[in-house]
């Protein structure tokens, strides 16, 4: 929080701002004295001195504007100071008066709320998101009118009709959509329903991008506190609010030409949040993983481990959240057709090994779920007539299983299947009836001691799927299976 | 002149299976009847026979060529023998040897006490080669020593079979164990001496005659717990052993063959008649000779792999084509299960070995159908 004086004093007419304000903020001096004197309200004709306190901490951005026009209008004595008293504002102003909508609003008036400020003054287009917050009276500020308005006692803007709700773009994608893919669609409800990360393999048009699409749509609703994160984190990067808290998982596809910069975040005195914040308690999909940077890759070790990413810049250190759910997708090689009957690879053999082995063990590893996918075929296309389960039935059997599981980890701090580590489902957490099949499994090498882990984890949200109290022998073997035929790419 | 002398002497003498002499010396004693025997008059053909024997002779002959003589009384007689005295004779034969010339490093007494005969025709067939063999080789494995002759055809198998396990072989004989008969399976016989035993009841220098082959049949069916008749045509001298082993209350089998083949006859009118139990192998063999109570289980019927799988199991590999493969969710569909319970199915049966996965994660059989043990 930035506590914005304003001083005036005698002399010759001149504006200092002093607080160590950044480019843009150094150019609010101009822009609240032309605002203010073409509005009417009139600028000091004699020094004024604007001070941003703390006045060690470097500033940037163009929300103090408001704050700045307020400060000097009470140095003025325009109004009675003491309607300051435990308010805070938020906003642009335009030459003509206007007060425009400015980024990262509701995180900061979360931040506002939980220092004391019982009221905040923002822009007008900006008050349905920031009502999102609780126990704070939100005024609004149309121009510069309004504000001055509110600082005398009066109501100011009056909140804008709602917006038109925002297409759910997402949330039209259909699982039914699907034709085929019996098995990448139950992939996708596993990995939903424990929230374990996946990986599909297949050529070009297998459908991988289609159906990673649609795991947002399995997903159950987010919490309120989540919502809070998330919105917090989309208002950062300047989504529009207006519909409400971000109430649906969100999902982020990066290309995978972008940088580190743009995968974790980065910026350049302060860091801005990147896709891996975007898809907090959401999705990230990585289409063509192989094709990333192995050093953009090797960022996301940390976020999947830790749950946020720790960014130092010059200015500050910022910290977001950063919990997703990782979709990888890859062709067989470069070319997409290793392995298709009939595809006719061009690749050198070494050319599909390498390719295969371009995402980095440490990622893999945290991966319980490789699913192969195939092209569709005819006969698929026919299945296809063939009525497929919605999206909204597989998410009801999503939802019964975070039940279970949240009933299960309560208090433990994990949520679900996919974010238990492997020391605890092995004591925390019953072994498996029959856990001895995967015995047999390491001794033949078939399995690693991670490899354990995974299934165990699998077999936990097998169960949840089925309703059962504890992973039997069936729900081993469905996850031993689901593991099948990755040796290729991983060792299991 | 002492009693193994004594019945040495009368062996070389007395044509085997002479019930008179048998009993005469269980009741006198080997050296009355030696006494008795010299002292009749010359018109006896066998004072003659027998006042022309040297025993130091016969005694410098056998060691000469390596031999043992066996007397009742020794720690080596198998005790089986003893079985043969008061019986029905059998073609005028009958009564326990006087005593047998052994070759080989085997204990005689311990070899025949858990043995199964082998006899069959001389003219066998490959089939009844190939059961004699293997008959041999998994009675051999199954700790069972071979009695048999020594002659071609099913003796020579089951011997080579039963040399090829883990247990030496008895082959006893019609003729005098120093020129044993027939003299091509002269290398055969120096293979079952090594660790196991040649046997007759007739002195180095007698030949095998017509008689003898069934005087030295009743020897095979005594020794034996069990004998087994591999393969037989309508005249045979195996017939013959099999009716000593039946007079003996020995336990019986027969193999049977091909309904065509001549070599069939015999056994299959054995076990038609009850003479004889039908045996397929060794198995059948060991349950049959086992004290009550244990024999190894059998297994009812052809055992099938697929008989282990329970009922989703087999529709899961049902549904899994013979050419090409197919993903789980087809499966699933094919085999009418969900898809969860599919894939746990196919996750135990890859693990037995019945399916196998593709590089594309398609299902499809294995390259081999696998054998499970049984």
């Amino acid at each position: 929080m930035v506590e914005v004086e304003a001083a005036i004093s005698s002399g010759l007419p001149r504006t200092t701002m002093v607080g160590l304000p950044d480019a843009a903020l150094y150019e609010a001096r101009d822009r609240c004295r032309a605002s203010m004197a073409s509005t009417g309200f009139g600028w000091p004709s004699d020094p004024v001195t604007i001070n941003l306190s703390p006045a060690t901490l470097p500033k940037a951005g163009s929300h103090y504007d408001l704050a700045i026009a307020a400060a000097v209008a009470a140095a003025g004595r325009k109004f009675d100071p003491a309607a300051l008293e435990g308010l805070a504002l938020f906003g642009e102003l335009g030459l003509d008066g206007r007060v425009r909508t400015v980024r990262g609003l509701l995180p900061a008036i979360l931040s506002a709320a939980g220092r004391g400020f019982a009221r905040v003054v923002v822009p007008a287009g900006q008050m349905r998101e920031a009502s999102l917050v609780d126990g704070v009276e939100v005024f609004g500020a149309g121009d510069l009118a309004d504000l001055f308005d509110v600082l005398t006692g009066g109501e100011g803007a009056t909140l804008p009709p709602p917006a038109e709700e925002p297409a759910q773009e997402r949330a039209r994608l259909d699982l039914a959509d699907v034709a085929g893919q019996l098995e990448g669609k139950w992939a996708l409800e596993v990995a939903a329903a424990g929230r374990h990360h996946l990986y599909l393999h297949g050529p070009p048009g297998a459908g991988k991008t289609l159906l990673a699409e649609r795991l947002p749509g399995l997903l159950p609703d987010l919490e309120v506190s989540e919502a809070l994160e998330v919105s917090a984190v989309h208002s950062l990067v300047g989504a529009n609010l207006d519909g409400g808290l971000v109430r649906r998982p969100p999902y982020a596809d990066p290309h995978h030409s972008a940088s580190i910069a743009s995968l974790v975040g980065g910026g350049a005195r302060i860091a801005l949040p990147g896709a891996v914040s975007r898809a907090h308690r959401g999705v990230l999909f990585l289409d063509e993983a192989p094709e990333f940077s192995p050093r953009v890759m090797e960022a996301l070790r940390v976020p999947l481990e830790s749950g946020r990413i720790v960014l130092g810049r010059s200015m500050a250190t910022a910290v977001y959240p950063a919990r997703f759910q990782l979709v990888l997708a890859a062709n067989p090689c470069p070319c997409g057709m290793a392995g298709t009957p009939g595809g006719g690879c061009r690749c050198a053999p070494m050319a599909v090994r390498r390719y295969a082995s371009r995402v980095s063990g440490p990622i893999l590893d945290r991966i319980d779920i490789h699913q192969q996918l195939r092209p569709v075929k005819a006969a698929f296309l026919r299945h296809g007539q063939e009525p497929a389960e919605s999206t909204a039935v597989v998410a009801e059997r999503v939802r019964a299983a975070r039940d279970r599981q949240r009933r299960r980890l309560d208090g433990s701090g994990w949520r679900t299947n996919g974010e238990v580590p492997g020391p605890a489902l092995r004591k925390r957490l019953p072994l498996p009836e029959g856990a001895e099949i995967l015995d047999a499994a390491v001794a033949r090498g078939r399995l690693s001691a991670r490899g354990v882990d995974k299934v165990l984890r699998l077999a936990w949200t097998v169960a949840d799927l089925a309703g059962a109290d504890r992973p039997g022998r069936e729900h081993l073997h469905t996850a031993l299976a689901m593991r099948r035929g990755e040796s290729g790419t991983e060792a299991a | 002149m002492d009693e193994r002398l004594a019945r040495m002497s009368l062996a070389a003498v007395v044509e085997p299976g002479h019930p008179a002499v048998a009993e005469a010396v269980a009741a006198y004693g080997a050296e009355a009847v030696w006494a008795s025997v010299r002292e009749q008059p010359a018109d006896v053909p066998l004072a003659v026979r027998a006042r022309r024997v040297v025993p130091e002779e016969l005694v410098a002959r056998t060691r000469a060529a390596g031999l043992r003589f066996v007397v009742p009384d020794d720690e080596e007689w198998p005790a089986a023998l003893a079985d043969l005295a008061g019986g029905e004779p059998v073609n005028e034969l009958s009564g326990e040897p006087l005593g047998l010339w052994v070759g080989g490093g085997g204990h005689l007494g311990e070899l025949c006490s858990s043995s199964v005969a082998i006899v069959g025709s001389r003219a066998s067939t490959a089939y009844g080669d190939t059961v004699a063999a293997d008959l041999g080789a998994e009675l051999s494995e199954g700790g069972r020593s071979i009695v048999s002759g020594g002659a071609y055809g099913i003796d020579a198998a089951a011997h080579r079979g039963c040399l090829a396990g883990r247990t030496p072989t008895v082959a006893v004989l019609a003729g005098g164990l120093d020129q044993p008969y027939p003299a091509g399976h002269r290398p055969l016989f120096e293979r079952i001496a090594e660790r196991g035993a040649i046997v007759s009841e007739l002195a180095p220098g007698e030949h095998p005659t017509r008689v003898r082959f069934l005087a030295r049949n009743r020897l095979i069916a005594a020794l034996a717990p069990g004998t087994v008749l591999v393969e037989a045509a309508a005249r045979s001298g195996a017939r013959n052993t099999v009716t000593w082993a039946n007079a003996l209350a020995r336990v019986v089998m027969a193999v049977p063959g091909p309904v065509g083949s001549a070599t069939s006859f015999t056994p299959h009118r054995l076990i038609r008649e009850a003479e004889a139990v039908l045996v397929t192998g060794a198995t059948d063999v060991l349950e049959l000779l086992s004290p009550l109570g244990r024999a190894s289980p059998r297994t009812p019927g052809e055992h099938r792999a697929t008989d282990d799988l329970d009922g989703v199991e087999l529709r899961v590999f049902e549904a899994v084509p013979g050419r090409g493969a197919l993903p789980a969710g087809e499966v699933a569909l094919r085999a009418g299960i969900t898809l969860p319970r599919c894939l746990a199915a196919l996750d135990r049966l890859a693990e037995e070995g019945f399916l196998a996965q593709d590089l594309h994660g398609q299902w499809h059989l294995p390259h081999r159908t696998p054998h499970r043990a049984r």
